[in-house]
């Protein structure tokens, strides 16, 4: 049961795709999420680029860590280490994030501002051709909202409880007296 | 290599085989079952687990292409509207990812074609299934509350309905305002103790594993009781792949080959065999078992085995309401559904119809993928959104049509080098009006509800939750695959219950008529036992 995608963007299955399907690559790699951890693709340089790419992708704000706080650039990085395919198509985008940023900006993505790191974005996510931004948002929205810290707050702000998922709950029951309308209609199912 | 002969041997431990092997196990019949996937251990359920939304959407996808288990095959889509087939290679099959909509049939769904002039009629009707959709309410534990006007008269169900949370009574004052019908939703979820299961405790998100086993999942109804219910209890082999049924020299089926978790080639021998693999591997089994006899498959004389694949015309319909809805609980087959629109209305420019059923908003990880941005406008659009939510799910009914169809595909092969599938799949002209007809409406009561806004995802592609129809029933050996006791028309001791078996679909979650026709076939079956051997 697959809620979580988003229609627009969604494809099927289709034998003699050339492009890497990430959604179908990750399908069996399992990263922990709340693991300190460091990194084991991507180098120091462009460890920076991407903590400040997911941190775009979902800044903090108010009691909301930033994504980058959470440790979703190193569970990306996890997760193309559990996919060797997924590997370069990572390392070409932070590349490809960076060298956008010194055309535009003159500057490294990491130590530019939020307004020129969006304006980056954008121009990479338009002109994408390895779905490499969809993987990096993706796997950045799957570190953060499974997080105990973000899911904690999101509890405090908007009274969402996530523990009922795994511990359970309580609700009134039916209050059968609401089917009063329903019970004087006559049978009006078709006859065969 | 092969064993002795047993009395029956079922392929596939899904809905329809753990129905089929707990009837004929109880009469004492020796029944082997050859399952390619295996049970599903409770660790490996996503809601045990904090990550649970992530685990869906790796390990715990619906999609067999995603989550790659060893007992699954690749599955290829193609057609106008190519479908995201949702199966679960396991004991259990895909109830073990359901969420539990337990409807019946209708009468009329039975007959569209002496009522509509569209799609067949079935061999059967539903009167000779009443009784057979009781068994398996109480064997399952079906919650729910007998007297909708929209059904014929039934006896009470065996459990009481399930909580209608705050969803289930915005709906309610909607359907009350808008003076359409409603009534609590069957669903296949113990709401009470029942049968040694515990009681649904509203964890919510019932697709991604019920870890008490409150969720009727075959795995933990039919099976359980499967094991134990004969002398030594029904031979369920997991991880035992079907690689082809085997004939003997008059034709008749002499039982199956198969490879074991190591990879060995086996044979079980039986004086019955029955296919119930669902709706896309009933007709791979069949298509792969090839011989001089039977050239294109197995079952096929009429060319009918993989053709008229339908799944149903579904969406979801979300509204957003100004106020919290407690979205983090309750259950997801439905709490409140309304028929209003089921039946075929002569106002409308298509025929047959469909059903809404109101379910809480999503969980932040599949919420955030649906709707929030990234950047700085994300946090406002997870706050206007999360836990404002109340969700319809749509389901219509699709109609038969022979290009619509399944195929073996050898340019993707399964771990044991077995051809995959192919699907190719268009919505028709009459799907496609009922599909917008029936936003429509969601979109209407929605907005009777109160939302502030309303969103859908569209009917295509495919939501392919109900693959139906591929080796369907009928009473003419031209245009069909079995006759009405589910006996192949081409092979005398071999049938096919399952999914497959469906001439039509209805316009509802199909698990409890796919089970009705498994118990009723199984009945058949020792009906005949002098015949069979």
């Amino acid at each position: 049961m697959a809620y979580d995608w988003r229609k627009e963007e969604y494809e099927v299955t289709r034998p003699g795709r050339t492009r890497i399907d990430y959604r179908q690559e990750i399908g069996r790699a399992h990263v922990p999420i709340g693991v300190e951890r460091g990194f084991t693709v991507v180098d120091a340089e462009r460890a920076e680029t991407l903590r400040a790419w997911v941190s775009a992708l979902i800044p903090a704000a108010g009691e909301r860590p930033a994504a980058e706080e959470v440790g979703a650039a190193e569970y990306i990085d996890a997760t193309v280490f559990l996919t060797p395919r997924l590997r370069g198509v990572l390392l070409d985008a932070v590349d490809a994030v960076d060298r956008i940023a010194s055309e535009m900006v003159g500057e490294r993505f990491a130590v530019t501002g939020p307004a020129e790191q969006e304006a980056v974005l954008r121009a990479f996510e338009a002109n994408d051709p390895l779905d490499a931004f969809p993987m990096v948002r993706d796997l950045t929205y799957e570190a953060y909202y499974a997080h105990p810290r973000v899911l904690e707050v999101l509890e405090r702000e908007t009274g969402w409880r996530y523990e009922i998922a795994i511990s359970g709950g309580e609700l009134e029951p039916l209050d059968e007296h609401l089917l009063a309308r329903m019970r004087e209609v006559p049978a009006r199912y078709r006859k065969v | 290599m092969a064993d002795e002969e047993r009395d029956v041997l079922i392929v596939g431990a899904g809905a329809a085989g753990g129905a089929m092997a707990w009837s004929l196990s109880r009469r004492k019949v020796d029944v082997v079952c050859l399952e390619q996937g295996d049970w599903v251990p409770p660790a490996m359920l996503p809601k045990n687990h904090l990550d649970w939304e992530v685990r869906a959407r790796r390990s715990w996808s619906p999609s067999p292409n995603i989550r790659q288990w060893p007992s699954d095959y690749p599955v290829a889509s193609y057609g106008d509207d190519p479908i995201s087939v949702f199966i679960y290679n396991a004991v259990g099959g895909s109830t073990i990812g359901y969420a539990g909509n337990f409807w019946r049939f209708a009468p009329s769904d039975f007959r569209v074609r002496s009522l509509d002039g569209v799609g067949v009629d079935w061999p059967i009707g539903y009167e000779e299934m009443a009784p057979y959709y009781t068994i398996n309410e109480r064997e399952m534990g079906v919650a729910g509350l007998a007297g909708d006007p929209w059904s014929p008269s039934r006896e009470p169900l065996p459990l009481p309905p399930a909580p209608l949370g705050p969803h289930g009574r915005l709906m309610i004052d909607a359907c009350e305002r808008l003076g359409w019908q409603w009534w609590p939703t069957e669903q296949a979820i113990a709401t009470r103790p029942y049968d040694g299961r515990p009681a649904c405790d509203l964890k919510g998100f019932c697709p991604f594993g019920c870890p008490q086993g409150a969720l009727a999942t075959v795995d933990v109804t039919y099976w359980r009781k499967a094991l134990k219910s004969a002398r030594n209890g029904v031979d369920l082999r997991t991880n035992a792949r079907v690689r082809e049924i085997t004939l003997h020299p008059d034709g008749r089926a002499k039982g199956a080959l198969y490879y074991d978790g190591e990879g060995r080639l086996q044979e079980v021998r039986a004086k019955v065999v029955v296919v119930a693999a669902g709706g896309l591997g009933t007709p791979r089994v069949l298509l792969h078992s090839t011989s001089a006899r039977h050239p294109d498959g197995l079952a096929n004389s009429s060319g009918m085995v993989g053709k008229n694949l339908m799944v149903h015309v579904q969406t979801f319909a979300i509204g957003r309401f100004a106020q919290p809805l407690q979205g983090w609980q309750g259950t997801w087959g439905g709490a409140v559904s309304t028929r209003q629109f089921y039946e075929t209305d002569p106002a409308n420019d298509f025929v047959r119809g469909f059903v809404l059923s109101i379910n809480p908003g999503w969980s932040p990880l599949n919420l955030a993928l649906q709707v929030a941005p990234w950047g700085a406008e994300h946090h406002a659009a997870m706050d206007a959104h999360l836990n404002h939510e109340a969700t319809l799910f749509c389901c219509g009914e699709d109609l038969p049509d022979s290009r619509n169809r399944v195929e073996l595909d050898w340019d993707s092969l399964d771990a044991h080098g077995l051809p995959g599938v192919k699907t190719f799949y268009a919505f028709d002209d009459n799907s496609t009006k009922l599909g917008a007809a029936m936003i429509g409406r969601a979109r209407e009561l929605l907005d009777a509800a109160g939302a502030v806004s309303v969103r859908d995802f569209g009917v295509s592609p495919p939501l392919g939750w109900h693959l139906m129809g591929t080796a369907r029933m009928g009473d003419d050996p031209a245009t069909s695959v079995t006759d009405a006791d589910n006996r192949v028309h081409d092979v005398p001791n071999l049938f096919i219950a399952d999914s497959s078996s469906l001439p039509t679909g209805g316009g509802v979650n199909p698990t409890s008529t796919i089970q009705a026709v498994a118990l009723r076939c199984a009945e058949r079956i020792w009906e005949m036992r002098g015949e069979l051997g």
